[in-house]
């Protein structure tokens, strides 16, 4: 089943597609020729007009795709594609990349999740190897990296184990080998709660803990959590 | 004899450490553009300049007190000693003595005194007809009592101002630089002059009824016109004379506008010149500089951050427009090809440069700069952008440290948000700073209480700090698990509570910026006390 699109065939879409690790991509292009060097790529291709609604929806937009990346290289092109598919489908999520910084804010008026500026991204990430050299290099090569160490984000659901927990009882570290990062508590903001050292925090269903660790880890604890709603 | 002798003596100095110090001494004192002693010592000469020439005009109309007397000593004996010491640094005698020795033995013809002699006094003489030296001269000679004639002369010392002042410097040189337009205009003037003099005393002569009495009236009168100042104690009343003076005065407006515009143009041509020295003489006083090769988006992104970041860095972009925008936005910037040495080296790569970026958009340009920068200091830290994937090899092989593509970058970031954008966005605010919370590196010292302390015993918790993980290339922590292999380094993720740290490991701590840089006061602490 095809649940991710990608719009765009080119290094960035190409590092995407193998950072998602799965065989349901399309990809789609304009141009002819990236559309036969991505399948040479044994990838699946659609080659439809992203112009046109019903193309979008023939190849899945608004039923079994839920993800969208916008990789073409206009930023007028990312734009239309967005507002199309928001249009089609109000749950998708859109991922665009922008050119100009001043498209970036017409993207998300269309409806984009999260827009990524790789211009930006390379300064930060060059200002980071010059202001934090080791952390980068860390981070880089684990979370962002091929290691197995990844982030992740469980959500608690209702009448899990840890609802009522508080944060210092938890000892991720220890029963799970998992680093606990912070706690997003959704019914006071979006904001993300550091969880060492500030105020205790009694976790209730809804909340996201974020977590850093070993996927083997990661799916343990995901396990746990949500499993023992039953008893 | 007297000649073994004196090469005896050349010997015996170039080998004299402390001779050595103290001429390396007067030479930073007085000659040596870079040193600070030099600009304190310039100072001090113009204050000594215009007190001295204060107390001269003082006198002018009030008697000559004790205390001017002093001064003018003190002034005269400061300048003699300036004199002696800038004629004694301008040449290494010795130096030459050895040379002609050496040159005498090679070829075995006879070391003849007068010869040596006459060469180390030539090279002194040299020195003596510089501009700057006969200023220096003319600024003492008056104070000689004989030589009161040359009074006049003591208004040198004010052109000695000249030789302190590095803009006045600039001005002159500038001046220089159009000699051939200025000689030009210069024959042509004093043409002019001779002959509107002659014209004008021709008819205007007493005998033709007019005010000039000479010729010396006349070359006068003709200076004050053609310079437009026009005083009008002589005017010409003859209908010849007015004629003169019409054409006189009309050709005269064209010679002012023709110096004026020589002198406007020597300053446009010469002002990007002083600009970038002015900018490389600001860059000198910086350690710890950061040479951004590149002003596109991912230089821009960058330098805005590093600045906000109180980092001193330095843009060159080959277009002019780019560094012009960087300067709008106030960047120090050079139009300069990064991969030009000269250009480098200026900048201080060997000495004060840290990080070298290489943020241009085009691969070719960044392997090259990569190329050219490794080639002059091995030890800089060299950061590049790579476009294509395939060339990120080559940079490396090119000598960076720090290969980063942005488009990889970013179509990873890409998919990695998908799925967990909570996790992602907390990630990446605490990675850019962005939340309160900080990822920091904290490095174990050596004799710190942190050393061959295990994590249970150094309580996070209290510090309210979260121990991510240790960096290490200790082989002793080798047998522990998670262990990340990274370059060099190892990565250990969650280390167990019996983790003895040692020296040289690195912390990786989560937490708020306070808590963290109060943590490393504390190993700070104790490891100047252990």
């Amino acid at each position: 089943m095809i649940r991710y699109a990608v719009f765009g065939f080119n290094p960035m879409s190409v590092e995407a597609i193998n950072r998602l690790d799965c065989n349901c991509v399309i990809v789609v292009d304009q141009a002819p020729e990236c559309l036969k060097q991505a399948e040479e790529n044994g990838l699946a291709t659609a080659p439809i007009d992203f112009r046109s609604d019903e193309d979008l929806k023939s190849i899945g937009i608004g039923k079994d795709i839920k993800t969208l990346f916008c990789f073409f290289p206009d930023d007028s092109d990312n734009v239309f594609l967005t507002l199309s598919a928001r249009a089609i489908d109000p749950e998708l999520h859109i991922v665009s990349i922008v050119d100009d910084p001043d498209a970036e804010n017409k993207l998300l008026a269309a409806g984009a999740n999260k827009v990524i500026n790789p211009y930006q991204i390379c300064g930060r990430k060059i200002y980071e190897w010059i202001k934090k050299p080791d952390i980068t290099n860390i981070v880089d090569h684990t979370v962002f990296g091929r290691q197995d160490l990844h982030i992740a984000e469980v959500e608690i659901p209702e009448k899990s184990p840890l609802e009522g927990m508080l944060i210092s009882e938890l000892q991720l570290s220890t029963r799970y080998n998992l680093v606990l990062i912070g706690v997003v508590d959704k019914e006071i903001n979006d904001e993300l709660h550091f969880a060492v050292g500030e105020r205790d925090h009694r976790l209730d269903a809804d909340d996201i803990l974020v977590i850093l660790g070993p996927s083997r880890a990661i799916r343990l604890f995901r396990k746990d959590v949500t499993h023992v709603g039953k008893n | 004899m007297l000649a073994r002798f004196l090469i005896y003596i050349a010997y015996l100095l170039k080998n004299a450490a402390r001779y050595q110090r103290c001429k390396r001494f007067f030479y930073d004192l007085l000659e040596n553009p870079k040193s600070k002693l030099k600009s304190r010592f310039d100072i001090f000469m113009i204050v000594l300049v215009i007190a001295s020439v204060s107390s001269l005009v003082y006198e002018v109309e009030h008697d000559e007190g004790v205390w001017s007397l002093y001064l003018e000593n003190v002034v005269v004996s400061v300048f003699i000693a300036e004199y002696l010491l800038r004629m004694w640094i301008y040449s290494d005698s010795h130096q030459l003595i050895i040379d002609y020795y050496e040159h005498c033995e090679y070829l075995s013809i006879r070391f003849r005194i007068m010869t040596a002699l006459k060469k180390v006094i030539a090279k002194k003489l040299a020195y003596m007809v510089t501009p700057f030296a006969i200023i220096d001269l003319l600024a003492i000679l008056p104070s000689y009592r004989p030589l009161r004639i040359l009074r006049v002369f003591l208004i040198f010392r004010l052109f000695k101002i000249l030789r302190y002042s590095q803009s006045l410097k600039m001005f002159a040189d500038i001046i220089k630089s159009k000699r051939f337009e200025l000689q030009t205009l210069l024959i042509f003037l004093g043409f002019l002059v001779f002959i509107a003099s002659i014209a004008i005393y021709l008819f205007e002569n007493r005998s033709e009824g007019g005010t000039v009495d000479d010729l010396y009236d006349a070359l006068y009168w003709s200076v004050v016109t053609i310079s437009t100042v026009g005083y009008g104690d002589i005017t010409p009343l003859t209908t010849g004379g007015r004629a003169v003076t019409m054409v006189l005065i009309l050709t005269s407006l064209g010679i002012l506008a023709f110096f004026t515009s020589i002198i406007v143009s020597a300053f446009n041509d010469q002002i990007n010149g002083l600009r970038i020295s002015r900018t490389f003489a600001e860059l000198e006083n910086h350690s710890g500089l950061i040479i951004i090769c590149g002003f596109g988006r991912v230089g821009q992104q960058l330098a805005a951050l590093l600045v906000a970041d109180r980092q001193k860095v330095v843009i060159f972009d080959i277009s002019e427009q780019r560094v012009e925008e960087a300067k709008q936005e106030g960047y120090l910037s050079l139009v300069a090809n990064a991969t030009q040495n000269d250009m480098l080296e200026k900048a201080g790569i060997k000495q004060n440069v840290s990080t070298i970026i290489g943020a241009t958009g085009n691969d070719v340009i960044n392997v090259y700069i990569t190329l050219t920068c490794r080639h002059l200091n091995k030890d800089v830290q060299i950061i590049s952008r790579a476009n294509r994937h395939e060339n990120v090899a080559k940079l490396y092989q090119a000598g960076a440290d720090t290969v980063i593509e942005p488009f990889i970058v970013s179509g990873l970031l890409a998919a990695e948000y998908i799925g967990q954008p909570v996790a992602f966005e907390a990630i990446i605010g605490i990675l850019h700073g962005q939340k309160n919370i900080v990822l920091e590196a904290v490095k174990v010292k050596a004799g710190s209480l942190l050393e061959k302390k295990s994590i249970s015993e150094v309580d996070f918790h209290k510090q309210r700090l979260s121990l991510v993980g240790v960096i290490s290339q200790n082989a002793k922590h080798l047998k522990r698990k998670n262990r990340y292999v990274i370059k060099q380094q190892h990565f250990y993720f969650n280390p167990p509570m019996d983790f003895k740290l040692q020296a040289d490991d690195i912390l990786v701590l989560l937490g708020r910026a306070t808590s963290i840089s109060h943590f490393r006061d504390q190993i700070e602490q104790s490891h100047l006390l252990g």
